[in-house]
This record gives structure tokens, C-alpha cells and sequence, in this order.
């Protein structure tokens, strides 16, 4: 993709901002606020009304059932002022679908015949767990006048698929700009969830692949935008479900997930999401490995040694300390389904929590501040506790003192801590 | 229309070195009578950039300049773009804040600066230095402890210039920043070189005012503009389109260029300036602004091109998920790590900036390298052991040939302090990332030369011409 140019990467010199990558504070998002002038007062009163009289003409049409290209065109206009107006989506929508042969700009008409040309012999959507907070429109009942002869037949049907593939691609790329501008509006991912679930109706499977593989494509390019949008990371695990999924002939991506987890992380270790999503994979992936004992006991020590490398030059970062708790919950809870190493012994259980608490030690020798390190040593002694381990560390009471003079606004919580390690 | 010795020119500038170019820029849009000429017959001075042909034309008329050129493998002299004195520019300098708020960046492509590395003996290698959390993260050569030791220097250098930091390294200020690093931080030799390398300093000592300043400079420049990189060169011959650009700017806003036209000599009285051309017409001026005339050079540099034959792809990687294709990679070559011939080893670092293709500078499937060292004994010898280690050590599979060779010396001059209507500019500082100290005296002349002015307009602040291209950048 990159061709090295800032240009194309979209860069705006103008828009400089700071980032300070050693310490994310907050999301560095500013807000600008500017007092209007009268000049600027009046231009908006003439906005507004002209945003009236673009509303109140879609709505005239809408009532005399009038779905043509102009209406369409409408639609373009208002929703790039206010993607949120969410009827004029469906009013879109309707435009788009109440077609026949004689609206070459809509999308065909589904005919009952339109199953045959899915390689996967039916035009069923996702699985139910999964689906689109859409509806599909119903087929309309009559047959595409050319239906014929199964000559005539294969040709417009791949006619009305090329047709209903670049008004899909159009859809797609109207979106595109409203979305960079709005990353967060749900109308407008619901929109283009809508037009991707129409591919994989209409669309022969691997031409639907494509589309949603390009959409994939998207959400990377979002998220390297934006790693902190959440709703971004829960479209891309739609994405890659849809991916996965029998409509679309799909295989599983844990693997390749996983790869991006470690990619996003490399780019930015306080990626709190990527790390999460990291610990929703792995029980998959130990599975789809088909990881015997030994393995998923290495799988465990790798993840150890990336989780500690990562505390070692980021104490202060939270993502990583809760990532590091997921794996300790690993070997402190008792086995479960999802248990990365289900088959350590007690005594190895101990020594995996014996070796962290002696590493964040470690860590106490250049990292004298940070409160994150004292809390989870006291915490894993606690842990240490309850797998039998009852003798405690003579640094303990070290470590609460410390915690409450770094953290003075907790000192009710600090307090009962010490409470409870005294009682037990 | 009026001829050249008639006009009652405002403002004559001498030379279209960067500095130059830059007033003319601040110039472009006040409407003055301004003449701009250069004894060159081509623009940027000594920040030009040259093709081959234009490199052999002026190594014919300057003094200690060599080429050599192999015997085949080179592309036509135009596909090449040389330039005499590459510098990378930091996301946060003050020079892309001024090209941004003239507007005159639409104009210009800057291109991403990639990895810094030292090269290693031992091994005859290349390592990466890390700058930023995630590259220390990422790295698998340093050990853990050392690893937290970096990590609180970098965190140190980010804020080092407020209190509680501040009174931690204000009384070394002028002691080596090496022996800061050791002692404050505990950081090793290793570190303490990538650390200096990544200042940049020429010389290797760099003080602990200077070092700590030109680390946040990196630092903060880090992700500016975008993930993985902190410095930006300038597309298709680096500063020498920056010159253009400001060139062109005034240009457009009405001045006449003539190149190929120097001064002989110039007599300054009260209100005015005579200055004689060397095509032998004579002009009447208000300022006249001209390079600096004083012959003894404060400092040098020695310096090595070299066009081999590789994309040396491998030391272009992207190393973040996303960033844009780098195009600049740094070498730095500590004191002692290349030895001549005969075995004595160099006094000082040596640096080779390795341009891609894709800076425009060369054809495809070829580079550019900039070596440099400051002057010491044996530099020539030093910097082509420099080269051949470089190119064993970048690890492809057989060793790239090297095409082109240009060997030269570059001297800084100061300039005397200016009259009331006379400006001498100094040459701009021998740098490898460009000083922004350097813009102070481009602002003094432009001051100089709108002094009669009503003093309204903002520094180097303009709106888009009519035409201009908003689309672009979005």
C-alpha cells in the first residue's frame, strides 16, 4: 500500500498535534469551540434552512411513494450534513431496493431463482449468533422478465450481479468519507453492515469474500487511526466472524488474528484492546493448535516473557498489569475449559507465582514510584496464599506502606487490604 | 519597462543558498522591487542539488572536488539528483512550522526518515537503535536491567528541561553527555553510543545541554506526523527544493531572478546601496543581502557520495504496523570503529545517510549514501573503509557495487555583523538534521529589510494563493 509519500498517507502539516508516546494521558482530543459572528450566525441560519428544505422534499416524495434516482440523490445530499437522521437511511435503503430491470441504478430484484448462483447453494445470511441488526428485504414476487431459456438466464444473472456488485461498491465507498468524518455514528456502520450482508446474498461466494476481505482492509486502517475505538475493534471481530463463516466459505482466522494482536502491540504497548482481544483468542488457538500439555506449558512461558518484557519498559501502563493478571488468573484459578495450561501441578503453580512476584522485585530496583508493582506483589502473595504457600514475604508490610503514601485517595481500600492479610 | 539599473529595487539578495531562498520566501508576498540573483547557473548554493552532469560541471570549476564513475551500470545523468548537503529535518522544527504557516509545504513532498543504526565491528554489522519504548521493547540484545536504565533516560529526556529534571543535569550542562549517561543512568557503553548517535553530533562530545536538547528534539518529534518516524526529508534533492520553493514564491510575487549573475562589488552610502553586477550593470538598491564574504572556515566537513548498485531494501522496513515507507536511513560509525589500511583507526564518528530511490535522488535498484566525518587525518581513507564496511555489513547476498563516487569538502563560514543596509548571511551550519538556530539570522535580514515597513505583517504567515490546492492534504 505505502508508497512511502506523507501525501498519500494523508498527512495535514497544518494539523500538527503533540504526542507524547511514553505516556498516553487521556486521548489527546481537542475540542475547538469558536464564538460566532454575525456574519457567521447568519450563514447558518441559511444552512439550516436550507437543510429544512432539502428534509421536507425527501419527505413530500417519500409520501407519494416516490423511491426514484432523484430521492436517491437526496439522500447522498442530506445524509453527508447529518448522518444520524436514520429514517433517511432506511428512505435509502427502500430507493435501493424497490427495484426492477427498470431501474438500472437500484439493485435487481431478488427472484426466487436467485439462489442457484451461491456456490454454497443457498443465500442464507450469518449464523443467528451473529447477525446483522438489519432485515433483509423479501424477494418480490415477480420473476425477472428474463428468465428464459437457461442461456438467457446465466447471462443476466451475472448482468444483475455485476449491477448489484458496483452499486454495492458505491454504497461502500458513500460511506467512507461520512465515516472518516463521523467514526463513531452507529447509522452509518449499520448502514454499510447492511450493504456488506447484501453481497453475501447476491454475490457469488468469492466475490462477496472480496468485498468483506477489503472491508477487513478498513478496519485495520481505522484502527491504526484510532486504536483506542472500540467500536472499530467490535466491527472487526464481526468482520472476521462473517470471514470465518459458512456464507462465505470461510476458515478459521485465530492464527492470523493473533498475528495482528502482536502487530498492534508492537506498534503501541498501551494498546489496552489489542491486548484483550489477545486474551479472547487464546483458548481458541490452543485448541485449533491441537496443543498437548507441553505445548500450551510453552505457550504459557511465552506469553510470560512477552507480558514481563512489556512491564519491564512500561510499569506504569495499566493494559499491561491487566494483561498480566489474566495470565496469573491462568495459573492461580482452578482449571477450566479455558485454562491456558490446565495440567500444572500445585507445587508448579506455586513456582510460576514465586518467579513473577521475584521479577516485579526486579522491577522495584529502577522503579521505585509505581504503585501498579506493589499492588500486584501484595496481590500475588495473597494468590500464593491460597495455593498453599503460607509463609509471607518480610517486604510485605514494606510494600503497603508504600502503596499508601503513592496512593493516598485509596487509603480506605489500602487499609482493608492489610486488614485481610493480617487476618488470614 | 523599466531596465534593471533604472529600477529603484528595494531589496537585492546575492546567492540562493537555503537561507536565501527562505527570505526570499518571507519576501513573496510584500510587494517589494526585489532582484535575486546568483553567480551559479543553478539555484540552492550550497545546498543545490545536482545531476551527474551538473556534478561534473561543477567539479571542473571547484577546487578538491573528485569523481569517479565505474564503468557501467550508471542511468543517464538526470535520473540522478545529488545532494551537496543532505540534512534531515525533525517533525518539530521551527523550519516545517515556517513552511507550513507560508503555506509554501504544498508545494514540497516530504518523505519519512527511517531506522538509525550503529554499525558493529564484531560482527560486522548493522544494529538498530531504539528510540522509542516500543522499539526498546521490541529489542532482543539488551538485557532487562539495562533495558529499565534506557527507559528512565528516555523518560527523563522528555521532560528534561522542567523542574525536578532540570537541576539534575544543569550543573554538567557543558560536561560530556557520555559521562552523564554512565553516571546519572548507568547506562553502558553500547547505549551510550546509541544514545549520542542519535543526537547526532558530529563530533562525537556532544555536551549534556546540547545532547539532552536534541534527544527531546527526536523524541518529541517521534509520531508527530505519523507512527514510526521523527524526521521528514524533502522529495527529489532535499533542502535544494525547500530553496526552490522559496525562490519560486518570490517569483510569483514579482521579483526578477537572474542566474548565472554575481556581484563584484557593492558600496553602501546612508539610505542606499550600489551594487555592481558581474554582467557589468549597475543597480541601486534600499538592502542588499549576500552570503558571507570572510575566507577562513570555522569548521568542515568531509564528505564522501557514493551511488551503489542495490535497493538495500532491508534497511528500509517498515518497523510499525501501518507507517509510510522510510526512504532515509542513518550509520553511524563511532571513533575507533573503521580503521584505514594501514590500521589507524578514526578520531571521530563518521556518518553515511542512505537515501532510497524513492527520495528521487537515483534511479531504482540504486542508492544514494552520504558519508561524512568531520576532518581528521586520513578522512578519505577512512570514509571508503566506512563505505566497503557499510556494505558488507547491510547483509545481502553478494556485496553492492559501487557505480559513483563524489568526494568533497564542505566549510562553514561566519558572517560579520551586517550594516544598517547591508546583510551578510552566514553559510548555513554543516549539520546532518537541520539547526533551527540557522532560521534566526533569514528572520534578522527580513527584519533589516522591512524595517521601513508599517511592522504589521506576521513572520513567514500567509494565506493560500488563489488556485492553490486545498484538496491534497485532507
Amino acid at each position: 500500500m505505502e508508497d512511502g509519500s506523507l501525501r498519500s498517507y494523508g498527512l495535514v502539516l497544518s494539523k500538527i498535534k503533540t504526542t507524547d508516546q511514553l505516556f498516553r494521558h487521556g486521548h489527546g482530543i481537542a475540542r475547538a469551540t469558536r464564538p460566532r459572528t454575525e456574519e457567521q450566525r447568519q450563514a447558518d441560519i441559511d444552512k439550516i434552512a436550507r437543510y429544512r428544505t432539502l428534509e421536507d422534499d425527501i419527505r413530500n416524495r417519500v409520501s407519494r411513494q416516490d423511491y426514484d434516482h432523484d430521492t436517491f440523490g437526496l439522500t447522498s445530499k442530506l445524509l453527508r450534513q447529518n448522518p444520524e437522521y436514520y429514517t433517511v437511511w432506511n428512505i435509502r435503503r427502500q430507493c435501493l431496493t424497490s427495484g426492477s430491470s427498470s431501474k438500472p441504478w437500484a439493485m435487481s430484484s431478488l427472484s426466487k431463482g436467485s439462489s442457484t448462483f451461491s456456490v454454497t447453494g443457498t443465500s442464507h445470511r450469518a449464523s443467528a449468533s451473529s447477525s446483522p441488526p438489519f432485515s433483509t428485504e423479501t424477494p418480490p414476487s415477480h420473476d425477472s422478465p428474463t428468465t428464459g431459456t437457461s442461456g438467457t438466464t446465466a447471462e443476466a444473472t451475472e448482468d444483475r450481479q455485476m449491477r448489484d456488485l458496483e452499486i454495492i461498491k458505491s454504497e461502500l465507498v458513500f460511506t467512507v468519507p461520512l465515516l472518516m468524518e463521523f467514526p463513531k455514528c452507529y447509522w452509518i456502520w449499520n448502514y454499510r453492515l447492511w450493504t456488506l450482508g447484501q453481497a453475501i446474498v447476491r454475490l457469488p461466494t468469492h466475490v462477496a469474500r472480496k468485498v468483506w476481505d477489503e472491508e477487513l482492509g478498513l478496519v485495520g486502517k481505522m484502527l491504526h487511526r484510532d486504536r483506542r475505538n472500540f467500536h472499530a475493534w467490535g466491527y472487526r471481530r464481526y468482520v472476521v466472524d462473517q470471514l470465518e463463516s459458512a456464507a462465505l466459505a470461510g476458515q478459521s482466522m485465530t492464527e492470523s488474528e493473533f498475528e495482528y494482536t502482536t502487530k498492534m502491540i508492537r506498534m503501541d504497548l498501551s494498546n489496552f484492546s489489542a491486548w484483550h482481544y489477545r486474551s479472547q483468542l487464546i483458548p481458541q488457538l490452543l485448541r485449533e493448535r491441537g496443543a498437548d500439555d507441553q505445548a500450551r506449558q510453552k505457550f504459557l512461558d511465552d506469553e510470560l516473557a512477552l507480558i514481563r518484557d512489556g512491564l519491564n519498559v512500561g510499569p506504569e501502563d495499566q493494559s499491561l498489569w491487566f494483561y498480566h493478571q489474566f495470565l496469573a488468573s491462568n495459573i492461580i484459578d482452578d482449571a477450566c475449559s479455558q485454562t491456558i495450561a490446565p495440567a500444572l501441578s500445585l507445587d508448579q503453580r506455586r513456582s510460576y507465582i514465586e518467579r513473577e512476584i521475584d521479577e516485579m522485585k526486579d522491577l522495584l530496583e529502577d522503579y521505585t514510584d509505581v504503585k501498579w508493582i506493589y499492588e500486584a506483589l501484595i496481590q500475588y502473595t495473597q494468590s500464593l496464599g491460597r495455593l498453599g504457600q503460607q509463609a509471607r514475604p518480610t517486604e510485605l508490610n514494606g510494600w503497603l506502606a508504600q502503596l499508601k503514601s503513592l496512593d493516598p485517595q485509596r487509603t480506605g481500600r489500602w487499609n482493608d487490604l492489610e486488614a485481610q492479610l493480617h487476618a488470614a | 519597462m523599466e531596465s534593471l539599473a533604472e529600477t529603484e529595487w528595494d531589496v537585492v539578495i546575492s546567492g540562493t543558498g537555503l537561507q536565501q531562498s527562505l527570505l526570499a520566501l518571507a519576501l513573496s508576498r510584500s510587494g517589494k522591487n526585489i532582484l535575486h540573483v546568483d553567480a551559479n547557473s543553478y539555484y540552492g548554493g550550497n545546498e543545490a542539488a545536482f545531476s551527474l552532469q551538473e556534478v561534473d560541471e561543477w567539479a571542473a570549476t571547484t577546487e578538491n572536488v573528485e569523481v569517479t564513475k565505474a564503468e557501467g551500470g550508471l542511468s543517464f545523468p538526470r535520473a540522478y539528483s545529488i545532494a551537496l548537503a543532505p540534512q534531515i529535518i525533525h517533525a518539530k522544527s521551527e523550519l516545517l512550522s515556517q513552511l507550513v504557516s507560508s503555506k509554501a509545504f504544498r508545494q514540497i513532498e516530504f518523505l519519512a526518515v527511517g531506522s538509525f543504526y550503529i554499525y558493529e565491528p564484531d560482527h560486522v554489522s548493522l544494529n538498530r537503535i531504539p528510540s522509542t519504548r516500543e522499539d526498546v521493547f521490541t529489542n532482543t540484545s539488551i538485557p532487562a536491567k539495562l533495558k529499565r536504565s534506557l527507559m528512565k533516560f528516555l523518560k527523563f529526556v522528555l521532560d528534561y528541561d522542567a523542574p525536578p529534571h532540570r537541576e539534575t543535569w544543569a550543573p554538567h550542562a557543558d560536561l560530556p553527555l557520555r559521562m552523564f549517561l554512565a553516571q546519572e543512568f548507568k547506562l553502558d557503553e553500547r547505549l551510550q553510543a546509541d544514545i549520542i548517535t542519535l543526537t547526532l553530533s558530529l563530533d562525537g562530545n556532544i555536551t549534556v545541554k546540547d545532547g539532552l536538547r536534541s534527544i527531546h528534539q527526536h523524541m518529541s518529534s517521534m509520531g508527530l506526523f505519523g507512527a514510526g518516524f521523527a524526521a521528514v526529508v524533502p522529495k527529489w534533492g532535499g533542502l535544494s527544493e525547500v530553496a526552490q520553493v522559496g525562490c519560486r514564491a518570490l517569483a510569483v510575487g514579482g521579483a526578477v531572478y537572474m542566474l548565472g549573475t554575481g556581484i563584484k562589488s557593492a558600496r553602501a552610502s546612508e539610505q542606499r546601496v550600489d551594487v555592481s553586477l558581474s554582467n557589468d550593470i549597475d543597480v541601486k538598491t534600499r538592502f542588499l543581502v549576500k552570503e558571507t564574504d570572510v575566507d577562513a572556515s570555522t569548521m568542515s566537513l568531509v564528505r564522501l557520495t557514493a551511488v551503489v548498485h542495490s535497493d538495500l531494501a532491508s534497511l528500509f522496513d517498515v518497523t510499525v504496523e501501518g507507517a509510510p515507507s522510510p526512504v532515509v536511513a542513518v550509520v553511524a560509525f563511532p571513533a575507533g570503529y573503521v580503521r584505514t589500511p594501514e590500521g589507524t583507526a578514526s578520531e571521530v564518528p563518521i556518518h553515511a545517510m542512505v537515501h532510497s530511490s524513492e527520495t528521487g535522488e537515483c534511479p531504482k535498484g540504486q542508492c544514494v549514501i552520504y558519508l561524512s566525518t568531520m576532518p581528521q587525518s586520513n578522512a578519505k581513507s577512512l570514509l571508503e573503509n566506512a563505505l566497503s564496511s557499510f556494505l558488507r555489513a547491510v547483509g545481502e547476498a553478494q556485496v553492492p557495487e559501487v557505480l559513483y563516487r563524489l568526494s568533497y569538502t564542505q566549510h562553514q563560514r561566519v558572517s560579520h555583523p551586517s550594516d544598517s543596509n547591508v546583510v551578510t548571511l552566514p553559510t548555513l551550519p554543516l549539520d546532518l538534521a537541520f539547526d533551527d538556530a540557522a532560521l534566526a539570522s533569514v528572520k534578522a535580514a527580513w527584519e533589516t529589510c522591512t524595517a521601513d515597513d508599517d511592522g504589521e505583517n506576521e513572520y513567514m504567515v500567509f494565506e493560500d494563493r488563489e488556485g492553490a490546492d486545498n484538496d491534497d492534504y485532507e
